[in-house]
């Protein structure tokens, strides 16, 4: 079973993604589950998105069982690492929000990550997102360089139909190009 | 067709499906996605609406189910409190056509003020309540649901929590809708609820709860043969299920899926051999209340665990890994702790809910708190985006207690406190919803307080739904439009003031400052689109001119603005939304715009 953990703030487009990602692993046949928290948490909060493949299982995963945890941002990464154990795969966005009031510093988190996870990949979807004059796309931004390193086994034929499937004709057309672009430039 | 659908989701393609006719709810998170989706589907025999507030859209549900329609009304657990009047008034006269009533429960809470449970909301109000574990089970459940309201006559209680509602499950089937003849409202005396019928229909309303427990006893069912009993329901089956793997033979699982009525018969033939029971639920202990109810009165005793002895917990939510740890507790066994290498290393710091970047509302606050300086004044807020008014700094929020209650407590407090002045705060939402009917007190009454209106022109902190204010329907197609500032004035009230608080920030002090020198009852609406609404045309960068002083940061709180790790302050392009609320406040010319391409 493969469970996997989408952690970043309110309006990174966290839930998109883990929908995308859910649509992926549907699309090659297998059953999802997956579940989100949304509403107070929404703007600014934490976000946690939990993908489960597989069907007789809760939504949530349970502590130390996550296969792979996609890091949209940094420190809320670390927030979830009771889910993940020394073999899980770690990718973080390159993107540091610190919560208010914290002496958290971005190095410490990622001295820590790399410490501990050999399986650690840090990836620009932030800095890459901004270039390409999107800063809303981090969330797809992030799931194609995923794919492209070949971390996640999805094509971009792949992602392109997930993403058809999930978003509205506008947005899908936007992220689109993106896909597009990231394939052809990074 | 296979499609990953969010529990709501699901309801909402289940319903259509089966026929509903028309649906109506009030925006609350984690229910609001059953109107949002329903939205989307359009027939010739289908209505759909957001309703002002709950009370209103199940009273219309009731209209339409008494016309022969199958009718749904939509609500997360608090709004079912607003509703709790038509309700129970209506589990007495009965409907005509299915009316399921979709409450969202929110243990957690996840943004909820309450962590009520619903299925006793089912016991008190005698109706019958669905509780499903999956967005799946959800689905299948809504056609027997509408069903069995149509054969008894009575509404059905369709219960969710958030793990449920805010899931998504790939789920295979056919999109194709039921249609049905809704046969038209028929005049008859059972319509008009009086004393002596009320009586009448209570014991009727008894008696079918007790003709329908067999019936309904067919959607809980038992798994497994163990010896160790497990009750449990909606989404702790699962949490169950995954919490025994390994362990399987010890224990069987009865998953009540109806928890009332309760048939008898098959908690006692589940009890029979067991050892013991555990019963694993979130919020109340209802399903161990009645299942230890009926082996109390069959005569039975086996040792029980759950939330009446301690071990299960009350407060909040459960997963897999409390499910072991109770596990744990009961039978010592080690092999149930979870396996945890990392706990939280780093102590991540609880990142807090606030206005977002470029929020209106957070230059509305700070101009009446500018205002107000040097006076003894208590801000009484309401439920929405804006209650986070009382986090620092902005620190403009004493009270937050329901819908509307800003200007009713206001009222409260200075009856009590006169000596203080009181402002309340309310979004434009909330005030349609349920503060319409405190302003006419407070003109009625004679109440001097200062009530400001935060309009945002949406319902934003659910995710932009319409209301009268905004004068567009659930389509986005044209209704009719309230005018908040002719509402007020037609009550009676003439000292009003519209104030938009993006335009400059000293002349709104100032214009509030007078507004707020007189005693009497007054009224301010702060009208700006809320930010999320709008792509931003610029955003604001910190230059050379920055002595560090701080004070736009420690004034606004702005989520965008923030220090690096060698004390220099930045705006993070990604998150500001150009409000220039900041600006106001540098006197170095440090902050400055950037158009954005």
């Amino acid at each position: 079973m493969n469970d996997i953990i989408i952690a970043g703030i309110g309006g990174q487009g966290n839930i998109l993604l883990s929908r995308v990602v859910c649509q992926l692993f549907m699309n090659r046949g297998f059953d999802v589950k997956s579940a989100e928290n949304i509403g107070m948490s929404q703007r600014g909060g934490s976000v946690v998105s939990y993908v489960r493949v597989g069907d007789d299982v809760g939504p949530i995963v349970p502590d130390g069982r996550a296969d792979i945890l996609i890091g949209l941002e940094i420190s809320e990464a670390a927030r979830s690492i009771n889910k993940v154990n020394k073999n899980s795969l770690i990718v973080l966005n390159d993107r540091f929000v610190r919560p208010k009031n914290s002496d958290l510093k971005k190095q410490r988190i990622l001295k820590f990550f790399e410490e501990n996870f050999p399986k650690l990949y840090i990836v620009n979807a932030h800095t890459i997102a901004f270039e390409l004059n999107i800063p809303k796309a981090e969330n797809i931004t992030m799931l194609t360089l995923i794919c492209k390193k070949g971390i996640l086994p999805f094509s971009k034929e792949e992602i392109l139909k997930a993403l058809k499937q999930v978003l509205s004709p506008r947005m899908y057309e936007m992220n689109k190009i993106l896909v597009e672009k990231i394939y052809e430039r990074y | 067709m296979k499609k990953v659908l969010m529990g709501n989701e699901a309801v909402a393609y289940s319903l259509f499906i089966n026929g509903v006719n028309v649906a109506v709810g009030y925006p609350g998170t984690p229910s609001t996605e059953v109107i949002e989706t329903l939205k989307n589907f359009q027939d010739d025999d289908f209505y759909v609406e957001w309703s002002t507030n709950e009370k209103v859209a199940l009273e219309i549900a009731a209209g339409a189910s008494l016309s022969g329609a199958r009718t749904v009304a939509t609500m997360k657990q608090v709004g079912l409190n607003v509703a709790a009047d038509p309700l129970l008034s209506l589990s007495v006269v009965g409907v005509e056509g299915g009316l399921l009533v979709f409450v969202a429960d929110d243990p957690g809470p996840h943004s909820s003020q309450t962590e009520q449970d619903t299925r006793n909301f089912a016991r008190f109000c005698n109706l019958p309540v669905f509780d499903p574990s999956s967005p799946k089970e959800a689905f299948e459940l809504i056609k027997p649901a509408f069903e069995i309201s149509e054969k008894y006559k009575l509404p059905v209680l369709f219960r969710m929590t958030t793990r449920v509602c805010h899931s998504n499950q790939s789920i295979e089937f056919e999109f194709k809708r039921e249609k049905r003849k809704i046969k038209g409202f028929e005049k008859k005396p059972d319509w008009v609820i009086l004393p002596a019928l009320s009586y009448k229909k209570h014991m009727e309303l008894e008696q079918k709860l007790q003709d329908m427990k067999k019936e309904l006893s067919a959607y809980n069912k038992v798994e497994g043969r163990g010896k160790i009993g497990i009750v449990s329901g909606g989404i702790s089956y699962f949490y169950v299920k995954e919490a025994i793997k390994g362990f399987e033979d010890l224990f069987s699982i009865l998953k009540i899926t109806v928890v009332h009525p309760l048939d008898e018969g098959l908690v006692l033939e589940f009890a029979k051999d067991k050892q013991m029971l555990i019963f694993i639920e979130e919020l109340d202990p209802v399903l161990e209340e009645e299942v230890k109810l009926i082996l109390f009165e069959n005569g039975k005793f086996i040792p029980t665990y759950g939330k009446r002895n301690g071990y299960v917990q009350f407060a909040g939510e459960l997963d897999v890994d409390k499910v072991r740890d109770i596990f744990h507790k009961i039978f010592s066994d080690r092999r149930f702790l979870a396996k945890n290498t990392f706990t939280d290393v780093l102590q991540t710091p609880k990142r807090q809910a606030q206005l977002c970047a470029g929020c209106p509302h957070r230059s509305s606050f700070l101009i009446v708190k500018y205002a107000a300086k040097g006076q003894d004044v208590i801000f009484t807020g309401d439920i929405g985006c804006y209650t986070l008014g009382f986090a620092k700094p902005i620190s403009t929020t004493d009270t937050c207690l329901c819908m509307g209650a800003s200007i009713t407590m206001a009222q409260g407090i200075k009856i009590s406190d006169c000596s203080k002045k009181v402002i309340a705060f309310i979004g434009d939402s909330t005030f349609f919803h349920s503060g319409i009917t405190g302003l006419v007190n407070s003109y009625y009454n004679r109440h001097n307080i200062t009530i400001c209106i935060l309009d945002n022109l949406t319902t934003g902190m659910t995710g932009f739904q319409p209301h009268p204010g905004t004068g567009k329907k659930i389509y986005g197609k044209e209704g009719r439009k309230v005018s908040i500032e002719s509402l007020v004035k037609g009550i009676g009230i003439e000292k009003i003031l519209v104030i938009d608080p993006y335009l400059s920030f000293a002349e709104n002090v100032d214009k509030v400052r007078k507004f707020l020198n007189d005693e009497e009852l007054g009224v301010i609406v702060f009208r700006r689109e809320c930010a999320n609404l709008k792509s931003r045309e610029s955003y604001f960068k910190i230059n050379q001119n920055c002595s560090k002083c701080k004070v736009c940061l420690e004034v606004t709180g702005c989520p965008a603005i923030d220090e690096d790790e060698n004390g220099k302050l930045f705006i993070d392009s990604t998150l500001c939304n150009g409000c220039g609320l900041c600006e106001n406040f540098c006197r170095y010319s440090a902050i400055e715009k950037v158009m954005v391409k």
